[in-house]
């Protein structure tokens, strides 16, 4: 497996690290709505990589190594020794799809051999933990499932995925690695610390949340936002992500990201389903313990490796929007902590999404997770 | 920091060298900012944590504070209860206990430690059962095998029964004692004492079978043991059934009083039971009956002893108080199996022996006879016969005139009961008037005789007197003085023409409604004479009880003369006695001459007899008594047709 870095700049166009690029089988690309909505990006590494599958997303910030920036777009192009590679692509019309997407687009990929998915949907118009559901159900819990949802900076306007094609509002591309060459090392963190009391969801429904011990759930965040902050709902949101757990399963912990708010129905819209009779509780990050949680995921995704850790391969990095709008410039800390997990031989690609997706850390269990970084390293054995 | 400087200051430095300090300037501001917004939010948060918390805080401890007060006053509810509880378990009259499914004991009321007289050191909650049993055998309250009691228990329990026993203390007390399961294991255990009310069972059940006041069986018991005994004739037993009663036990009752005739049968009770062996059976059967089972008898000899012995003891003297008493008794033995070989037959065979006894004069035994059977069925025969007789007209009267000596004029006529049974022909008095007597007819019958015979009568010549004898029951009867005004209006005949015929027998019971009767008539002007004197008693006492018009000699006095001095001496003596009386002295049974001529030549002023006359029907003694009437009496039938 070769893996070569790209990268794009309004002053400075394409530079491609290191030569033989052409040839490569899967190019991933992550970029502003800005870059990517004009779609003259996409002509331009089509004509760059022909035989490449292009599959790329809209961001809230990308990561290329040790970088965070909100002006270039980072790409990675791959050339695989024995690994098939499929690419489906399926519409998502609104979060009511969403399983129904995730199980057509696993009913493309589902084929003998098939040892891991990688995703990238629409940030907005997906309900992300539906979308998971609908693939696993295809492909079975085995698959190692990973991607992200795509970002629109701190706008929640619109967001863009493109898969063999210029990057468009509500789709969903998944990618299928065959064989048994293939590794795929994956990790998921928070880092995230609770704080004040726990709640109780009192109404709700599916990801859509009015009510926390019978007080609406917007009027709550608008209290600890304070008002100069709460102006910047949804996005300030992410500053206090909601840490949810089944009271019947306490061990099982999942955070969920804020994608919108209804003022008038003093409403909330998550990334993912907030049952009704569910306990919550707000979280706050600290910088530090943000960038151990995501050193900690980076382990995750080495120690996936196995053997193969020290060969020629690519991390992707997904991380949440929430992070980097609380981290600010000290974002870069949680990056490179990741980086020094993974090592020097692995360069490192991704971007800042409106949710994460990869197996659970401890359960196994593939699932959309919010405010976390999540890291997906790939190698090949031959 | 100093990273972040690292970074900020790279990002400033421009490609050809040299840092924009512009650049510089905009990043270290941005990153102030932030870290100022970081600190205000961080701030913020935290104080409205603390608030949140401390409202929450406020908010459990005005719950706590809740449910403490709302936990007070459901403990003092239950502490209520539960003194209700103890102040109900521990008035009940019942012990009770409840114990756990690991035999361990819950709760127990007080009651349970008075009925046992336990330690409540060792009878406490969480003591075993056994140790319970274990305490209650030390202490003597507990009869039996602890291991074998359990096991029983543990087998009810397993199979969800009440186990519901009678238990007998060694102290002689009776525990009713339930185990009764409860659900989810452990039982409810109550026990009570019963003693109390065990003995007034048996007392009622003994009160059932024996007489209360000599405490001898009654019929019921000697049935059984009849019935008992007669199984046993099968393996060859053989035993007697003594039936008796006491002779003269009224005369006792009504001279002395109830309460001295049930201390004289309790002496009998005592006397009869020193009679027999502890294997035979002394029981009262009835007011003055009793009945004796003799068992395993070898000869009839042994059971005539036995009569006599009965006999003996029965006739001994009492002394009731100050009061000598003397009864008599008659017995019917039946011998079985010969006799019967069920108790209704047996006793049957028995009360006709007894009825045997009775008819041979009293004061004696009999032993069954199937002749008696016989005559005892004739007996019934006269008996249905007798209750259609009177409506059938069967009766009907014979007279026989008395005479005076002297003149040989008549002075009355005594009217004779005849019944002509239309297939017996003419049937004695001496065969039916006993019949009657006991079934209660002869009040009827009297009544009906003393009717005709007035009516009889009242065709006579005006100075022949009827007579007409009474039974003693109908003496007895409080409508005797009603029913002979009747008879005397019914027939328009004055008083003074009738005569009333009683025996001794009548004046001997000498209450005071015989007394008062005889009287009442006698001041009506009826004449009252005694019948038959010197067959009975013939106690000069009972002439002074009352002022007979007449005596009647007994014709067995007459018979023997005129040879016989005896009976002459006291043909006199009789005779002058009425005269001194002021009473007519009249001879019954003078068939000759002689006979006649030596009752006048005796003192009697009257006669009665075949030499006159014997009885006759009223047709044929009309031509006797036609002579006598003085010309100026009317013609009799006119008389009686205006009357009627």
């Amino acid at each position: 497996m070769h893996t070569h870095q790209v990268c794009w700049s309004a002053a400075r166009g394409w530079r491609v690290a290191g030569t033989d690029a052409g040839s490569a089988d899967l190019v991933l690309y992550f970029g502003t709505r800005e870059a990517l909505a004009c779609g003259t990006r996409f002509r331009e590494l089509r004509a760059m990589f022909p035989k490449a599958r292009i599959v790329g997303c809209s961001t809230g910030g990308q990561i290329s190594n040790d970088d965070v920036s909100d002006d270039e777009i980072c790409a990675a192009a791959l050339r695989f020794k024995a690994t098939g590679l499929k690419l489906a692509c399926e519409p998502a019309p609104g979060p009511e799809h969403s399983r129904r997407c995730g199980t057509a687009l696993g009913n493309v990929l589902k084929a003998d051999g098939l040892a891991g998915i990688f995703v990238l949907s629409d940030g907005l118009s997906v309900n992300g933990s539906e979308l998971v559901a609908g693939i696993v159900e295809a492909v079975g819990p085995r698959v190692p499932l990973t991607g992200g949802l795509a970002g629109d900076g701190a706008a929640f306007e619109r967001t863009l995925v493109g898969a063999d094609c210029e990057p468009a509002s509500g789709s969903v591309a998944a990618i299928g690695f065959y064989g048994s060459a293939i590794r795929i090392g994956h990790g998921s963190a928070g880092g995230w610390d609770e704080f004040g009391p726990r709640r109780r969801i009192t109404r709700s429904r599916g990801n859509v949340l009015f009510e926390l011990d019978g007080e609406p759930a917007l009027d709550l965040y608008e209290r600890y936002l304070g008002e100069d902050e709460a102006k910047g709902l949804p996005g300030t949101g992410l500053l206090f992500p909601l840490l949810i757990r089944d009271p019947r399963q306490p061990d099982h912990d999942v955070v969920r990201t804020i994608l919108a708010i209804d003022r008038e129905k003093r409403s909330m819209t998550f990334a993912g389903d907030v049952p009704e009779g569910w306990v919550a509780q707000l979280m706050r990050g600290n910088f530090d313990r943000l960038a151990a949680g995501a050193a900690e995921a980076a382990r995750q995704a080495r120690s996936g490796l196995g053997e193969t850790a020290d060969r020629e391969g690519l991390a992707v990095l997904v991380s949440c929007i929430g992070r980097r709008l609380l981290m600010g410039q000290r974002t870069m800390d949680e990056v490179e902590a990741a980086g020094l997990e993974l090592g020097a031989r692995m360069p490192r690609i991704g971007f800042y999404s409106y949710g994460e997706i990869s197996p659970h850390a401890a359960s196994g269990v593939c699932e959309l997770h919010n405010q976390t970084m999540t890291v997906t390293a790939i190698t090949e054995a031959a | 920091m100093n990273k972040l400087f690292d970074r900020q200051l790279a990002k400033a430095t421009r490609p050809q060298g040299g840092v924009d300090l512009d650049v510089l300037r905009e990043l270290v501001v941005a990153a102030y900012d932030q870290a100022e917004r970081d600190r205000k939010r961080t701030d913020r948060s935290l104080s409205l944590m603390i608030q949140e918390l401390d409202q929450l805080n406020r908010k459990l401890e005005t719950q706590v504070e809740e449910r403490t007060a709302a936990l007070r006053e459901r403990e003092a509810e239950l502490s209520e209860q539960n003194r209700r509880f103890d102040a109900a378990t521990n008035n009940m009259s019942q012990a009770l206990m409840m114990f756990d499914g690991d035999h361990r004991l819950l709760i127990c009321n007080d009651r349970y430690f008075q009925m046992y007289r336990l330690s409540p050191d060792i009878v406490k909650p969480g003591c075993t059962m056994r140790e319970l049993l274990q305490h209650r055998a030390a202490m003597g309250v507990f009869a039996g095998d602890i291991d074998a009691y359990i096991a029983d228990l543990d087998g009810c329990m397993a199979r969800s029964e009440t186990m519901d026993r009678m238990t007998e203390l060694p102290d002689g007390r009776t525990v009713h004692v339930v185990n009764h399961p409860m659900a989810g294991g452990g039982w409810v255990a109550t026990h009570e004492d019963v003693t109390e009310r065990r003995r007034a069972e048996q007392r009622i059940a003994h009160m059932a079978r024996y007489d209360a006041l000599t405490d001898l069986p009654n019929r019921v018991l000697f049935r059984e043991r009849l019935t008992e005994a007669l199984a046993g004739t099968a393996r060859g037993d053989r035993f007697a059934v003594h039936y008796l009663d006491l002779d003269r036990f009224k005369g006792v009752n009504d001279t002395l009083g109830h309460q001295f005739g049930d201390e004289l049968l309790k002496i009998v009770a005592e006397r009869l039971q020193c009679c027999v062996r502890e294997t035979d059976m002394v029981a009262r059967v009835g007011g003055d009956e009793f009945a004796v089972i003799q068992a395993g008898i070898e000869q009839p000899v042994d059971v005539a002893m036995l009569a006599r012995r009965i006999g003996e003891a029965v006739r001994a003297p009492y002394n009731l108080a100050g009061n000598a008493a003397v009864v008599d008794t008659s017995i019917g033995i039946a011998l079985a199996p010969t006799d019967g070989s069920e108790p209704d037959a047996l006793l049957k065979a028995a009360d006709l022996a007894l009825y045997g006894a009775k008819a041979d004069g009293r004061g004696t035994y009999r032993f069954f006879e199937a002749a008696m059977d016989r005559r005892m069925k004739e007996r019934r025969e006269i008996e249905i016969a007798l209750r259609k007789a009177l409506t059938a007209g069967e009766f009907e009267l014979h007279y026989q005139p008395l005479v005076n000596v002297d003149d040989r004029r008549i002075t009355c006529c005594e009217a004779l009961l005849r019944w002509n049974h239309p297939e017996r022909g003419m049937v004695s008095p001496a065969d039916f008037v006993p019949v009657a007597e006991e079934i209660g007819l002869i009040v009827p019958i009297g009544d009906w005789v003393l009717r005709k015979a007035c009516i009889d009568a009242a065709r006579w010549p005006a100075d022949i007197k009827v007579a007409v004898n009474l039974s003693p029951i109908q003496v007895m009867n409080q409508n005797l003085v009603p029913v002979v005004l009747g008879a005397l209006a019914a027939a328009g005949m004055p008083a003074r023409r009738l005569e009333i015929e009683i025996t001794e027998n009548v004046v001997m019971q000498n209450t005071e409604t015989t007394m008062a009767t005889l009287h009442r008539l006698r001041e009506l002007g009826v004449s009252i004479s005694m019948d038959d004197f010197g067959t009975g008693y013939s106690s000069l006492s009972n002439l002074r009880k009352f002022p007979f018009d007449k005596i009647k000699i007994d014709r067995s006095f007459v018979s023997g003369l005129p040879d016989d001095g005896d009976s002459s001496a006291i043909v006199r003596a009789i005779a002058g006695l009425a005269a001194n009386l002021n009473m007519t002295a009249t001879a019954e049974g003078v068939e000759t001459q002689a006979q006649l001529d030596t009752v006048r030549a005796l003192g009697c002023v009257e006669m009665q007899g075949y030499l006159f006359s014997k009885p006759r029907p009223l047709d044929t003694l009309m031509h006797l008594l036609e002579p006598q009437r003085p010309a100026a009496e009317a013609a009799p039938a006119g008389r009686v047709a205006r009357i009627a």
